[in-house]
């Protein structure tokens, strides 16, 4: 294994790394910060290491945040397949490869003019902010924010992302066009740059608003994005989000979306995810008060020697939430895997909450796998909860029916492979992200087309 | 014979499409028929058919002639094999032929694909037409009336060239324009399904149309639109194969010939007066005559 990260020590900033563990291999250029005896992995007490000498030097407001991210950091060792949440994630991919974490330029592009953003609202980097109100605000919310079962991949995030984008609606707010925040992975060819963009989202009471995160490249290069999405949305908000990832099949992606719902708020997310050779979304979302709307809507297709995982889950612990979630996949390659964690906790407070949960898996090929696990924890008792499984090929009696009035099996395939997704593609509200993403995977199921 | 299909599409005038006449007139016509020309256009010779997955064979030696024209009626009891008997013409893969031959317009029918079927006239309206979710029906139409207008070298049409030519088509099946938006079959009734299906045959044309209880499940105003739709459809020159268990359709439709499917088998043919002694005595009778 080999680390890059050869920064000096940045002169009059003292370390975040608490100087409380062991570093096992004592390595030559040590730098003499971090002697301790807490034990834990050296290979990501060697990634932190190499994650702290990517960051930028100056003082920022995630200071809080990159505090209390390093000790959950030092503390975790790298997952493991014996571990539950990674029994079906093989991230040797990432393990093999020489990492290298790159701070600058920061990988978040707004592709909304922000002209057209009426003014307290606020979105750009936390950095450029100047309310020291609303710093000190989004300061507090970063260092507590921590979803229940953060794992290693959101204390690397917390520990080296190094700005954040804010995304602001105060109080009433429409927004009646979208943020479009577009990811730009940086590469090289020897090393696999590491990228750590996060996003905060913050609606107000009464806020609605539309986020379209975009992680797509048109190329093929080998990159690591651990991306961490948080939205905090405020009673009877509204928060429409979109995420498209159709990354490089070499690289590896891993995104934490964390979500939390005041009463009566709504949270509707639609993602399509089609790249990345390791692919994996972990989604929670908490549920802060009483008669919230939650709608879950994903599709991951793998074409390739890909996995893709969406590990989710949903913590219902006040009155009357109504909860949709549905989760398709598409395995069209014989060394090809899906992942489908998805887990409802119905909690004692949470009456006459209706959860539904669905998950549908496509395989295409003989030996394609897909291993799914939708579970509802249900305590309160006044409840409508309703869950299904169905793995399955394309049907026969379909195809001949294409085939009966004359359509050929391969387009009758395409066009059922485009039926079962298109469920989870028609809830983007924009057109141009449907047909963005139909050509992607019309490209991806057909090379030769392009 | 060519496939029946309007060459351009909207302007044309439809070569199938004929005004609206009364079915004693269509009667004659296709009496004129078949007493001046017996061209053969399917020869089934001893078919024999068993069920892919479980080995057991279903057809046990059909043999059916449909000459140009002609309409014929398949009955029989349930169970006995008819809509194997149809869905095996077709193609349909839980099926494979084991025995006999099949010839469809001078050429072997069993080695065509199923979509080389339909493109060479063959047309199937299923007893239970499967629901496609995702797709919408005029998205279905446009693009098997494309595969035909391909086959015939003529260029494709986009979806609004179409849409005139879907409309009159509609008209033709009376079904509301909503039945083009919505998914095909998806959440359709019983009875809109089988319309859906003639729409199918209307949109595409046929050679020969083999009606598998089309029928079945329809209150009497829709039998007699679908009914007046299917005379309006075919020419004196198609052919027409329909699978009933009534004899109302057999008045509307008038065939020339009525087979008994009994046990995967041809068991006797006659003509419309054999539907009056089958409701008379049933099929044992019937069949167990030679
Ligand atoms: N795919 C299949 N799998 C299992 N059994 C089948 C299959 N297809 C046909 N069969 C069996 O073959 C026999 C003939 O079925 P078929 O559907 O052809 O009957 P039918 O004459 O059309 O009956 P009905 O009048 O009820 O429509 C039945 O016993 C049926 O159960
Ligand atoms: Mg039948």
């Amino acid at each position: 294994m080999s680390l890059s990260g050869t920064a000096l020590w940045p002169l009059g900033l003292c370390p975040l790394i608490p100087c409380s563990w062991s570093y096992g291999r004592g390595r030559g250029r040590g730098r003499g910060r971090c002697r301790g005896s807490a034990s834990s992995d050296p290979y990501v007490l060697e990634l932190a290491e190499s994650l702290e000498d990517s960051l930028p030097s100056s003082p920022s407001p995630l200071r809080n945040l990159r505090m209390a991210s390093s000790e959950a950091l030092l503390s975790t060792p790298w997952p493991s397949r014996r571990e539950e949440p990674f029994r079906f994630t093989d991230l040797s991919f990432i393990r093999n490869s020489r990492i290298h974490p790159v701070s600058h330029p920061y990988p978040v592009t707004l592709l909304t003019p922000l002209s057209d953003l009426p003014h307290p609202l606020y979105v750009g980097p936390l950095s450029a902010l100047s309310s020291p109100s609303l710093i000190h605000q989004v300061s507090q919310f970063l260092s507590s924010s921590a979803p229940h079962h953060a794992d290693l991949f959101w204390s690397i995030n917390g520990f080296a992302a190094p700005d954040l984008t804010l995304v602001y609606v105060p109080q009433g707010t429409h927004l009646d066009n979208p943020i479009h925040l577009a990811y730009h992975p940086s590469h090289a060819s020897d090393t696999m740059h590491l990228s750590n963009p996060r996003v905060l989202v913050i609606l107000e009471k009464g806020a609605r608003l539309h986020i379209i995160e975009d992680f797509s490249a048109n190329h093929n290069h080998s990159y690591w994005t651990n991306a961490a999405f948080e939205a905090l949305i405020g009673e009877a908000a509204h928060l429409t989000h979109s995420y498209i990832q159709s990354q490089s099949l070499s690289a590896a992606h891993i995104k934490w979306t964390s979500v939390r719902q005041e009463s009566s708020s709504t949270y509707q997310l639609t993602e399509v995810s089609t790249g990345a050779k390791l692919g994996r979304h972990n989604l929670h979302i908490q549920q802060l008060g009483p008669d919230t709307v939650t709608d879950l809507s994903t599709l991951h297709l793998s074409v390739g020697d890909q996995t893709q995982d969406l590990h989710s889950t949903l913590v219902l612990d006040h009155p009357r939430g109504y909860s949709r979630q549905l989760h398709k996949c598409i395995v069209a390659h014989s060394q090809g895997q899906a992942v489908f964690d998805g887990n409802i906790q119905v909690n004692r407070y949470a009456q006459q909450t209706d959860a539904g949960q669905l998950t549908r898996s496509l395989l295409l090929q003989p030996r394609a796998t897909v291993n799914v696990k939708p579970n509802l924890q249900i305590v309160a008792h006044d409840v409508k909860c309703s869950h299904g499984a169905a793995i399955s090929d394309l049907e026969e009696n379909q195809l001949l029916y294409f085939q009966a009035r004359g359509i050929d099996k391969n387009t009758a395939r395409r066009l059922l492979i485009f039926a079962f997704g298109g469920e989870v593609i028609d809830k983007f509200p924009c057109s141009s992200i449907r047909d963005t993403v139909r050509t992607q995977i019309t490209n991806l199921l057909d090379p030769s087309s392009v | 014979m060519a496939l029946s299909l309007p060459t351009q599409c909207p302007h044309t005038v439809n070569p199938l499409r004929r005004s609206p006449k009364p079915a004693l007139l269509r009667r004659l016509n296709h009496r004129v028929c078949v007493v001046s020309a017996a061209t053969p256009l399917l020869q089934v010779n001893d078919l024999k058919a068993k069920i892919v997955e479980s080995n057991v064979e279903i057809l046990h030696g059909v043999n059916l002639t449909v000459n140009q024209g002609e309409v014929h009626a398949i009955m029989g009891k349930n169970g006995s094999g008819k809509s194997t008997f149809a869905k095996v013409l077709v193609g349909h893969p839980d099926y494979e032929v084991t025995g006999g031959s099949v010839v469809f317009k001078g050429e072997n029918l069993l080695e065509m694909e199923p979509e080389e079927r339909s493109l060479a006239g063959l047309f199937m309206s299923f007893q239970s037409p499967v629901e496609i979710p995702g797709v919408s029906n005029d998205e279905f139409l446009v693009m098997a009336y494309n595969a035909r207008r391909k086959k015939l070298g003529l260029p494709e049409l986009g979806p609004l060239e179409c849409f005139s030519y879907l409309m009159e088509k509609l008209q033709l099946v009376n079904m509301k324009p909503d039945f083009l938006n919505r998914n095909v079959n998806e959440g359709f009734s019983g009875g809109e399904r089988k319309r859906n299906e003639i729409l199918q045959l209307a949109v595409l044309g046929a050679d020969l149309a083999i009606l598998d209880e089309i029928d079945s499940g329809l209150d009497v105003d829709a039998l007699r639109d679908v009914a007046n739709a299917v005379n309006q459809i075919l020419t004196p020159e198609n052919s027409l194969l329909m699978i009933t268990h009534y004899r109302r359709i057999l008045d509307l439709l008038n065939p020339t010939h009525v087979h008994v499917m009994d046990k995967g088998k041809i068991a006797r043919t006659g003509d419309l007066s054999m539907v009056e002694a089958i409701e008379a005595e049933g099929y044992e009778t019937v069949s167990s005559l030679t």
